[in-house]
């Protein structure tokens, strides 16, 4: 009984959020194409275009699958079935992590894809690439955190300026640390220690951040 | 079998006693015979849209009254009384003579002049054929 | 565990709540099984806040709450698999149709009644393939309690399931709800300032304004404790303060006097004093409900 309600209401968020999730592939997957014709200009604006449209979804996600929930005051109505604050949480956790992982999958194996099948660009990017891509990943989970737990549209916005800012100074940081950009030219991807250091604690911050929202849930006495 | 009661909302009267004088009404004019099972206070509330607990005083008081019966599990009817209906429609004629009197008195009316009204009610009716 | 937990639909025991404006303060609450209860309270009474409490959707400060003798909100999922809930400030999703809030609905609960939602969808002249957001206000109300009865519950817990709705559409809501309790194994909880819905169809009525319960009892017990007397006082004579009467109000030899605890000595007590009964009337709900707010304000601010 737990888990199946946990799988409606999972499908429920599926079915309700069709558009965002088709059109933010679509804009990203239009965005790669973009990337791969002719001019160096283009390309750069294509990469630029598919970073920033995992941007825009990890920030719209929150918005239209957890504030509108409260906002519209369909909360009431889920509340109303068998489930708990908990189970809500869980459910609407992976339920959005899904709607975001799906199109990010996507665009991230469809870069990959490029690159293996393009002679002209070095698998040196690799890593970087990946974690580059994990920033936006991060950022949704910190809107999404926000959102649950700050219950408003206000406190999902301060989440959202923070991490849209924050995404180039942590690009810039990263590509400049030296034992990373060292290996961008190279033919082969580089997994030195240095890379897997950042990525380890880019995953380990994400189980931080969804702890800290759970311990936060579970612990409110008015949850309408 | 149940249908027709109607409540209005100018009565002041409390609905379970509009729900006791419409079913002293049926059997008084002979719709609900002596001895007829009745509906169930359950369903009467069902159907007239009104809570259980009011039908439930209207069935206790009319039970008090002898006028119908419950039996535990077998539902209510009609008390089997020979003559129920005719004492009831006696005891409507009762209740309007004595209103008739008391509001004769509040004019000063002297009870010959209430006796030479009736008469004249009387013969108005049997003028427009009307009984 | 014995029989008489289970016999109680609903039950708060000294149920409170603090917020910043507001106080919700030691609510004693009892619903028989079988039976319907209607909550009477002006805006911003605890009428809300107190559903929220026994839905476990809000967790009280101190006290209990059981519901189908289950402890909110600790087994609120438990309980919610035989609660039906509907309330004023809850939406449906706009986007989607009446239609696919029932297969939603149908694919969680086992007790969903097809014949009857298609019934019901007839009755309140709905339509499954309309979106939500295309819907009356009226039309909303009644699709919401579309869902949850047609689910068959064992309790509906209803927050102002008729306010702001045309007199049909009321009547038509009356009428399912009536037809609910064919089944003496299901209760109903509505709360509601419509007092001559509550009158109609409750059986146990439960008053409460500024936090506080006013009063709770049986319906018909309650009404036959109030009364008006419509009194005509000679010159000269004064009225006494008599047990049961809380509140006279005189104008030159008129009086009306309202009783809480009318027993037919009080009209023998007055016509002793002098003063003539003309009339001893019942009272509406509505008529009890506002003398009650009036006493109990007093009350609390002497």
């Amino acid at each position: 009984m737990r888990s199946s309600m946990i799988r409606h209401l999972i499908l429920k968020d599926w079915r309700l959020n069709r558009m965002p999730i088709s059109l933010s592939i679509v804009l990203g997957l239009i965005a790669l194409l973009v990337a791969q014709c002719g001019v160096e200009a283009v390309r750069l604006l294509g990469s630029v275009w598919f970073f920033i449209s995992l941007c825009v979804l990890g920030s719209m996600l929150p918005g239209v699958a957890i504030v509108n929930e409260r906002k519209k005051q369909t909360l009431a109505f889920v509340m109303s079935l068998p489930v708990s604050s908990v189970q809500y949480t869980i459910a609407k956790g992976l339920s959005i992590l899904a709607m975001f992982l799906f199109p990010w999958l996507t665009l991230l194996i469809s870069a990959l894809v490029v690159i293996e099948t393009r002679d002209d660009i070095p698998h040196g990017v690799i890593p970087m690439l990946i974690i580059l891509a994990m920033l936006p990943l991060i950022g949704f989970c910190i809107m999404s955190a926000a959102a649950l737990v700050g219950e408003s549209e206000g406190w999902l916005m301060v989440a959202s300026v923070l991490c849209n800012s924050s995404y180039w100074f942590a690009w810039y940081l990263l590509a400049r640390m030296p034992s990373l950009a060292a290996n961008w030219g190279r033919p082969v991807a580089v997994w030195n220690p240095a890379a897997f250091m950042v990525l380890s604690s880019e995953v380990g911050s994400i189980a931080l951040i969804m702890a800290i929202t759970f311990f936060f849930q579970s612990r409110k006495r008015d949850f309408i | 079998m149940h249908g027709g009661f109607t409540f209005s909302q100018s009565d002041k009267r409390p609905i379970y006693l509009q729900i006791m004088e419409q079913i002293k009404q049926r059997i008084a004019v002979g719709d609900w015979a002596e001895g007829q099972p009745i509906p169930s206070i359950r369903q009467l509330a069902v159907d007239l849209h009104v809570s259980v607990i009011t039908v439930k005083r209207a069935y206790y008081e009319l039970e008090r009254e002898g006028i119908i019966v419950t039996q535990h599990g077998k539902g209510s009817h009609v008390a089997s009384t020979p003559g129920l209906g005719a004492r009831l429609h006696e005891q409507e004629l009762e209740q309007h003579l004595e209103q008739a009197t008391r509001i004769a008195a509040q004019l000063g009316m002297r009870p010959k002049e209430l006796e030479d009204r009736l008469r004249e009610a009387g013969d108005r009716l049997a003028e427009k054929d009307l009984i | 565990m014995t029989d008489l937990a289970t016999d109680l639909a609903v039950e708060l025991r000294g149920v409170s709540k603090k917020y910043r404006y507001f106080t919700l303060d030691n609510i004693h609450l009892k619903l028989p099984r079988g039976q319907i209860m209607g909550l009477i309270g002006a805006n911003g009474a605890g009428k809300s806040t107190t559903i929220r409490i026994l839905m476990g959707l809000v967790h009280q400060d101190s006290g209990e709450a059981r519901v189908l003798g289950h402890s909110m909100p600790a087994e609120q999922v438990a309980a919610k698999w035989d609660i039906g809930f509907a309330s004023e400030d809850m939406r449906l999703y706009d986007s989607m149709t009446l239609g696919w809030h029932m297969s939603f609905i149908q694919s969680i609960y086992s007790t969903w009644d097809s014949a009857y939602a298609h019934l019901l969808l007839k009755r309140f002249g709905l339509r499954a393939d309309q979106k939500i957001k295309g819907l009356s206000h009226g039309q909303r109300v009644k699709a919401a309690l579309l869902l949850v009865l047609a689910r068959k519950p064992k309790l509906l817990v209803l927050d102002e399931p008729t306010t702001g709705l045309d007199p049909v559409a009321r009547h038509e809501i009356l009428r399912e709800l009536t037809n609910v309790m064919a089944d003496d194994s299901r209760s109903i909880l509505f709360s509601s300032h419509n007092t001559q819905d509550v009158e109609q169809i409750s059986d146990q009525i439960t008053f409460i304004d500024r936090g506080r319960i006013i009063d709770s009892m049986d319906k018909e017990a309650y009404l036959d404790r109030w009364r008006r007397l419509r009194l005509e006082v000679p010159l000269g004579i004064e009225l006494p303060a008599l047990p049961g009467i809380i509140g006279v109000e005189q104008q030159g030899r008129l009086a009306v006097a309202t009783a809480n605890a009318f027993v037919p000595d009080l009209a023998q007590a007055y016509e002793s004093t002098g003063a003539h009964v003309q009339r001893v009337e019942n009272m509406t709900l509505e008529e009890i409900f506002i003398a009650n707010v009036e006493r109990s304000r007093e009350e609390v601010e002497a």
